[in-house]
């Protein structure tokens, strides 16, 4: 199964260098948003923690929408027949969850090192910041893979891919905003704690609701 | 399905004469719009209770592929977002007596005004789908997922923060009257009264559907 799965992420980074566009286009819209609010906010930066936070996540929902999206669609009809054949649904899924995690990391990281190339940052603890990267590229994957499968079955898909997301998605952003709120003052593990919990619960009620449901999404 | 309608109406002719003539306690701010406790509630415990079904339902659907639990699944998402919408729409007026305003920002209110974003979406995604066994398994597996994240939303986010809404951060709640039974032996009838009264209305829509049809 391992091996399988390996194979399968292999194979999307293959198609990932050879169709390089789709992969600079999603950081050219990080890019551009962020140089975006670069000019919007030019006189003075922006001053307080809490604008900084927001603008970020909200930077890296977007793009992450952008960049989840295309996940499924890249698959031409006749491979999906051969996928068919070959693999569990279990193995597809698991797959493209870590497929999807590694580019949301990278969309992540690209967002924070531009935020702090040109707009500063109020992060006072850095390791925990980092850490709360990961956790939230990985909590957004999880979220936004299911959605994709979802909007991959339906015509006139990418603008169903966002109105379906946004409200499942709230819960964890609202989550991940309020730690980075608090990443950016004062941080102690007693504030954060509870928060960490629910997060982490979460992500596993996610992944094992996206494994169950999606072999009956791909049942045909 | 012949009791429960009976009980409906016997229940909610209680509610609506006995909530409104029964003694309250008397508790600063709140006063008399303490009543709202019989009619607001209610309409978030159906929208739960019909939503429960909806999605289990939906998990029947897709583990089965008897196209009649979809069907239900779908009637039911569509009487509960109804009492959402009441329970909205009743909180905003209780707020603007008491809290001077209609809407403010609220774990409670976002929580319950994401609830429903999720169940238009789901809507608009069984809409756009025209194949009809195709519709029933996209919507049915959104339905659950949606569902699930649905409890998070309102059950569990609101009690990590501070709240205006009664029942949360320090503001007087339900269990603040344990002692006083006087509300409970509304507020329960009510409850009950009001889910009778979704599954009613959930009947008769199914029903219709099933002659449209055929």
């Amino acid at each position: 199964m391992i091996n399988k799965i390996l194979s399968i992420l292999y194979k999307d980074f293959k198609i990932e260098i050879n169709q390089s566009h789709l992969f600079f286009s999603v950081g050219l819209y990080v890019i551009s948003s962020i140089y975006i609010i670069y000019i919007s906010y030019q006189p003075t930066g922006i001053l307080s923690s809490e604008h900084w936070v927001s603008i970020f996540w909200v930077i890296i929902l977007f793009s992450s929408i952008s960049a989840v999206s295309k996940s499924f669609f890249q698959e031409s009809g006749n491979r999906n027949y051969y996928y068919y054949y070959v693999l569990s649904p279990d193995e597809l899924i698991i797959s493209k969850l870590i497929y999807n995690f590694l580019f949301i990391v990278f969309v992540t990281f690209l967002t924070f090192i531009l935020f702090t190339f040109l707009l500063g940052n109020f992060i006072q603890s850095y390791t925990f910041f980092i850490s709360l990267l990961l956790i939230g590229s990985l909590s957004i994957s999880n979220c936004l893979t299911l959605i994709s499968a979802i909007g991959h079955q339906v015509k006139n898909n990418s603008m169903l891919i966002s109105i379906l997301s946004f409200p499942v998605i709230i819960p964890i952003l609202i989550l991940l905003i309020k730690l980075s709120k608090i990443s950016s003052s004062e941080f102690s593990w007693n504030l954060i704690q509870d928060d960490i919990y629910l997060l982490i619960l979460l992500n596993i009620i996610l992944v094992v609701l996206t494994k169950v449901l999606f072999s009956f999404l791909w049942r045909n | 399905m012949k009791y429960i309608k009976i009980l409906s109406i016997l229940l909610l002719i209680y509610t609506a004469s006995a909530g409104i003539l029964f003694d309250v306690p008397r508790l600063p701010i709140l006063n008399e719009t303490i009543r709202i406790l019989y009619f607001h509630v209610p309409m978030w415990f159906t929208m739960i209770f019909l939503l429960f079904l909806s999605s289990f339902n939906a998990y029947r659907f897709i583990s089965t592929k008897d196209i009649r639990y979809d069907l239900k699944s779908y009637i039911y998402a569509n009487v509960g977002v109804y009492f959402g919408i009441l329970g909205i729409l009743t909180g905003m007026i209780w707020a603007n007596y008491t809290w001077g305003t209609f809407w403010t920002n609220d774990p409670k209110l976002n929580g319950s005004a994401i609830g429903l974003l999720i169940y238009f979406g789901y809507f608009i995604l069984r809409n756009s789908v025209d194949d009809e066994s195709k519709k029933g398994k996209i919507s049915s597996v959104y339905n659950v997922f949606a569902f699930s994240m649905l409890i998070p939303l309102i059950f569990i986010l609101p009690r990590l923060t501070d709240s205006l809404h009664p029942g949360n951060g320090g503001n007087p709640g339900f269990n603040v009257y344990d002692l006083n039974s006087q509300l409970r032996i509304v507020f329960y009838p009510a409850v009950i009264g009001f889910i009778c009264l979704g599954l009613w209305i959930a009947d008769i829509k199914l029903k219709i559907q099933k002659i449209n049809n055929n």
